[in-house]
């Protein structure tokens, strides 16, 4: 039996949740549901006539599109190259910083300008850099004689997505670098120390004792930026819009063209929940390997 | 702690009733559902209160016509006692996706701006009111260019009005010809060819300039299937529409000697490599700068005389070169007037931007009436208004995403001309099947 205190606790305690249940169900769990719920309907906005249960038609409609291998390989391009990249990028820099150099504090303040610059600011105003006729970057590799002649990084089938994951990674590579660079200063100096007395020498002490001390923040931060960029949209429509000729389209973008240009949405719901699959079977996976891993 | 408790309900009370007024619909602008006007108040006596009617435009507010038109607009809501109208400015990059949402939502403006591409979506969707009756009733029916109100009309019901034309000339940089011995421009594809490589070498500039890509392209490639007799989609006895090339050989043939014409281009250097994935942005820029000798554009490019003086100096307009028979694209820019609950002030507000006043102080250059056409390029252009070709009047979000495609695929990939027509052909039919427009689905 409650006291009165505690039935008082308690439904202080539920008015505090509901807001949060009520925002989660209404903005979260039913959107999800109804993108699921729709990828078995006929739902195409311009064809009325069509309509009810589809089975798996939408899914497999998907599955046939020419472009759907294109994109799903673009995608695991586009994540893992970037991911790869901000973090060999965000390490080296954190590791450059935590170092006793001139201007550290200058350095990591201005480190962060990437990270808050606006997407789509950011993705016009590299878009403006990398154009062949204008383009400042273009100027100097012509000048250094890196190239012969201006070259359409965004606008070739080869360059196209390439481009864009470096522009991603010049913009994403911060977070990583402040996030480690923070569990840097937190590994033990007297450790290090120890070791170094020990006869380690610069790598060893690294590898052996700094690396498996930033796993935790390292995994962390990898899992988070796997599923940001794999959703990310913003980014390549920016700057390519999926093209040339659908050479950078990713999953996200797909997505978009069935929603907003085709108004299909039960092809949309369909890869947006392949999409979702995708994912959860992804990290299903890797749990259960260092599940396994640990136990071995 | 009473206070508290009081304030606490007030303000509770307070975001609640917020809450509920944002989420009710204003019965002013809701959409009726019998819809079309001719049914409803065709002639009908407006109401003594005020209507509010919602008007979405895409006009630039820096610019003098923006300018123009907010001072219009302006002046018929200080002349009508029983219409307010709330201009709403949404730039075109926006304005596509928000129409859809709000036409989905039941919630669409009275009026808005848009482009030639959205007609048949929009009137797929169901969205767009009758107004045959209406213009029928217009006294200055006539002086709208009849072509432009045929392309607006489906099923013989006028479904949009035209806001402005954006006819295509061929515009020329006389001094770049002039360098390379050349004078006057080409009427043909071949002439253009035979000169790209003179004018190369004499200039250093390119002689032509193209949208490879982005939402000019597929007008682009539309012009041009229509200079060789080809059609993109053809309605069918049944009211629905097919590409053909696949049952005619001979439609096949010309539209392949189209994907050729794009090589040959690229070929003999007629355009920039970078023009194969150039948007509009790209296309305008550099022959505004004089980076390249001709090319197939609007009206606006005059606009940019005033920031570009020295480049857009010795700028001439011809008609564009052809294959077969004269073409030019024409991009009928339709003021779309959607199913209203006040159809009958929606039309007067709609007949004012129709209107010779208007038209003369907005669009003096591309204006879709014939009593409306200034003397400077505005001339030029609108004697190309007979030989324009414009889009079927069918969802085309689908199909000018595969005819940008088709272009990918015979400049970037190098792929055969034949090949490209083939499968732009069956992709033109898959997107009919699609949205069940598709002759014999």
């Amino acid at each position: 039996m409650l006291t009165l205190r505690e039935k008082k606790i308690r439904r202080l305690a539920i008015g505090f949740i509901v807001p949060a249940l009520l925002f989660f169900l209404l903005l979260n769990a039913f959107p999800l549901v109804q993108v699921l719920w729709d990828s078995f309907q006929f739902k195409n906005l311009l064809n009325n006539a069509l309509s009810g249960f589809s089975g798996l038609s939408n899914y497999a409609e998907v599955v046939k599109n020419e472009y759907f291998g294109t994109a799903l390989k673009n995608t695991v391009v586009w994540t893992v190259l970037s991911v790869a990249g901000e973090y060999a990028l965000g390490i080296v820099s954190a590791i450059a910083l935590n170092q006793q150099i001139k201007g550290r504090t200058f350095f990591r303040g201005i480190i962060i300008i990437p990270w808050v610059v606006p997407i789509v600011i950011a993705g016009m105003t590299w878009t403006w850099m990398l154009t062949p006729d204008y383009g400042i970057l273009n100027l100097w590799m012509v000048k250094l004689g890196i190239l012969d002649e201006p070259y359409y990084w965004l606008g070739e089938l080869n360059t196209a997505l390439l481009t864009v994951v470096f522009v991603n990674i010049w913009r994403s590579f911060p977070f990583f670098t402040i996030s480690l660079l923070a569990a840097l200063q937190s590994v033990s100096k007297d450790i290090l120390e120890a070791a170094a007395i020990d006869g380690a020498g610069v790598r060893r002490r690294f590898w052996h004792i700094v690396l498996p001390q930033l796993k935790t923040v390292s995994l962390t931060m990898i899992f988070i930026h796997i599923i940001w960029t794999a959703i990310n949209f913003d980014f390549i429509w920016v700057m390519t819009e999926g093209g040339p000729l659908h050479s950078s389209e990713t999953l996200p973008i797909m997505i978009y063209r069935y929603a907003m240009q085709e108004y299909n949405f039960g092809n949309a719901s369909a890869l947006a929940s392949m999409m979702l699959g995708f994912m959860i079977s992804g990290f299903i996976l890797y749990y259960y390997f260092s599940v396994r891993k640990n136990r071995g | 702690m009473k206070v508290n408790k009081t304030l606490t309900a007030v303000l509770a009370l307070l975001m609640l009733a917020t809450l509920l007024a944002a989420c009710g619909s204003n019965k002013e602008n809701a959409s009726n559902a019998s819809g079309a006007p001719s049914e409803s108040a065709a002639g009908s006596k407006a109401p003594v209160k005020e209507v509010t009617l919602k008007f979405w435009s895409s006009l630039d507010p820096s610019s003098d016509q923006g300018k123009m038109i907010q001072q219009k607009v302006k002046e018929f809501d200080n002349s009508h006692d029983n219409i307010k109208i709330d201009l709403q400015v949404i730039t075109y990059d926006v304005l596509h996706d928000k129409l859809v949402a709000a036409i989905n939502a039941g919630d669409a403006p009275d009026l808005s701006w848009g482009l030639s591409e959205w007609f048949g979506e929009f009137n797929k969707l169901d969205a767009l009111a009758d107004l045959t009756s209406y213009v029928d009733g217009w006294a200055e029916k006539d002086k709208i260019y009849s072509n432009v109100l045929e392309a607006l009309t489906v099923d013989g019901k006028v479904k949009a009005l035209p806001n402005y034309l954006g006819i295509r000339a061929l515009l020329y940089h006389e001094n770049i010809l002039k360098d390379a011995g050349i004078s006057a421009a080409p009427k043909t594809w071949d002439e253009l060819l035979g000169i790209a490589q003179t004018v190369k070498e004499k200039t250093g500039k390119e002689a032509f300039g193209i949208a490879g890509a982005g939402v000019r392209s597929p007008q682009e490639l539309i012009m041009y299937l229509a200079q060789n007799d080809v059609v993109l989609a053809e309605k069918q006895s049944d009211g629905k529409y097919k590409n053909t090339w696949q049952d005619n050989p001979d439609q096949l043939s010309k539209a392949a000697e189209v994907f050729q014409f794009y090589q040959d281009l690229l070929d003999k250097k007629a355009i920039k490599t970078d023009a194969r994935t150039w948007g509009w942005e790209e296309e305008d820029q550099n022959f505004v700068l004089g980076q390249y000798a001709m090319v197939v554009n609007g009206t606006w490019i005059e606009g940019r005389s005033s920031e570009n003086p020295e480049g857009m100096k010795d700028v001439k307009i011809a008609a564009p070169m052809y294959k077969k028979t004269p073409a030019t694209f024409m991009e009928i820019a339709p003021l779309f007037v959607y199913k209203s609950s006040h159809p009958a002030e929606t039309w007067e507000f709609a007949s004012f931007l129709l209107g010779a006043d208007y038209q003369n102080a907005v669009n003096p250059s591309n204006a879709p009436r014939s009593d409306v056409v200034n003397e400077g390029w505005g001339k030029e252009f609108m004697e190309l208004a007979s030989q324009g070709v414009v889009f079927p009047a069918v969802s085309l979000g689908g199909i000018t995403k595969v005819m940008e495609d088709s272009l990918a695929r015979v400049m970037l990939k190098k792929e055969k001309p034949e090949d490209v027509a083939k499968w732009l052909s069956q992709a033109i039919n898959d997107s009919l099947s699609k949205t069940g427009e598709l002759s014999g689905s």
